[in-house]
């Protein structure tokens, strides 16, 4: 009988120990579910150079896009890429990542496609920097907002002649 | 499906034995089972149970990186766990060698080619609780009798 009252309340009655769900809190500061914020990304690399098992890799979409990619099943959670990436779109969240199906797809593998632009002086297809990192270095009104690295760096040399040599000022158009 | 099978499914489900099987790893997948029976985590509150042999073991936890040597072990153990059984994937190196792949003697290659696997459990060592999930669903698959290994006897029976 007693037996009987065993196996009926084993299969009858739920656990009575610890809930499933009661679990001991994750540390803050746990390196968890990786997330990527593509408006932040400029498609330097450093993220795909600095990680050791060639967790993330890239794909290009010639002039139109970049597409980060990013294998969980392939990630050692150290943390490298978020530490070196220069404008912090990588982050290692405190999510415990659940569990999965396949390692083909089903949540293991992130896709995040960052978009070009073309130059507003040039035309030539261009990661845009960050909006904050815009901010920082040129204002909001600035017309350098929307130039490619090259023009970039001919609007800083051309700024530079012409403090140099004022009358050069004048001469300076927006063509090449 | 009877009535004593469906007893004995829900059984399974609700106490299912594990064993451990480590096919090359750094032992950081496999130090997190010991928490996870420990009171901290208390595997026992789902009814799981370690046990040493895979003859008494209904699920088997695969950690580690997968060798030439570890792939004929893998399926010798795994050989010797009956039927219907289920495999759980702790960690990223059964997905795809990790830090490892490209090592001269590491496949380098998920452990789906070497046996069929159920539930993936992601992490570079998992959380005890990631594992404790991965295990629930695993039961969960042998009592629905839809893990690989169960599907694969049934369209064996089929043809
Ligand atoms: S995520 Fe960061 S490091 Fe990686 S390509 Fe984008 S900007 Fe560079
Ligand atoms: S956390 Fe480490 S292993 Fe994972 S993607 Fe970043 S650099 Fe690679
Ligand atoms: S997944 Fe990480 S912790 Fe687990 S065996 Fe591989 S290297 Fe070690």
């Amino acid at each position: 009988m007693a037996m009987l009252k065993t196996i009926l309340g084993n299969l009858l009655r739920p656990s009575r120990t610890r809930d499933p769900a009661d679990m001991p809190d994750v540390p803050p500061v746990y390196r968890g579910a990786l997330a990527h914020d593509a408006a932040r990304c400029t498609a330097c690399g450093t993220c795909a150079f600095v990680c050791a098992p060639k967790a993330i890799s890239f794909t290009q979409d010639p002039g139109v896009s970049v597409s980060w990619h990013f294998f969980i099943g392939q990630c050692s959670f150290c943390g490298l890429c978020a530490q070196n990436c220069p404008t912090q779109a990588i982050s290692l969240n405190a999510d415990v990542p659940a569990g999965m199906d396949s390692a083909a797809g089903d949540g293991l593998r992130l896709e995040s496609v960052v978009h070009l632009q073309p130059c507003t002086r040039c035309g030539a297809a261009h990661v845009p920097l960050p909006d904050a990192t815009m901010a920082v270095l040129w204002g909001t009104e600035e017309a350098e907002r929307g130039y490619c690295p090259d023009c970039r760096r001919w609007a800083a040399s051309a700024r530079l002649r012409s403090a140099f040599v004022p009358a050069a000022a004048e001469e300076v158009h927006h063509e090449r | 499906m009877n009535l004593i099978e469906r007893v004995v499914a829900i059984s399974r489900r609700r106490s299912p034995w594990i064993c451990r099987l480590n096919a090359g790893s750094c032992n950081g997948c496999d130090i997190e089972i010991t928490p996870l029976l420990s009171p901290r985590y208390d595997a026992e509150q789902l009814g799981v149970e370690l046990h040493g042999t895979p003859k008494h073991a209904d699920i088997v936890l695969i950690s580690g990186t997968l060798t030439l040597r570890s792939r004929e072990a893998i399926l010798d153990i795994y050989a010797q766990v009956p039927n219907p059984k289920a495999v759980v994937a702790l960690g990223s190196c059964p997905a795809s060698g990790n830090v490892f792949a490209g090592s001269p003697l590491v496949l380098s290659e998920s452990l789906d080619s070497v046996v069929p696997v159920d539930v993936w459990v992601p992490g570079c060592p998992p959380r005890p609780q990631a594992i404790l999930d991965g295990i629930a669903r695993a039961a969960k698959l042998l009592e629905d009798g839809a893990t690989k290994s169960q599907l694969q006897n049934w369209l064996g029976r089929l043809s």
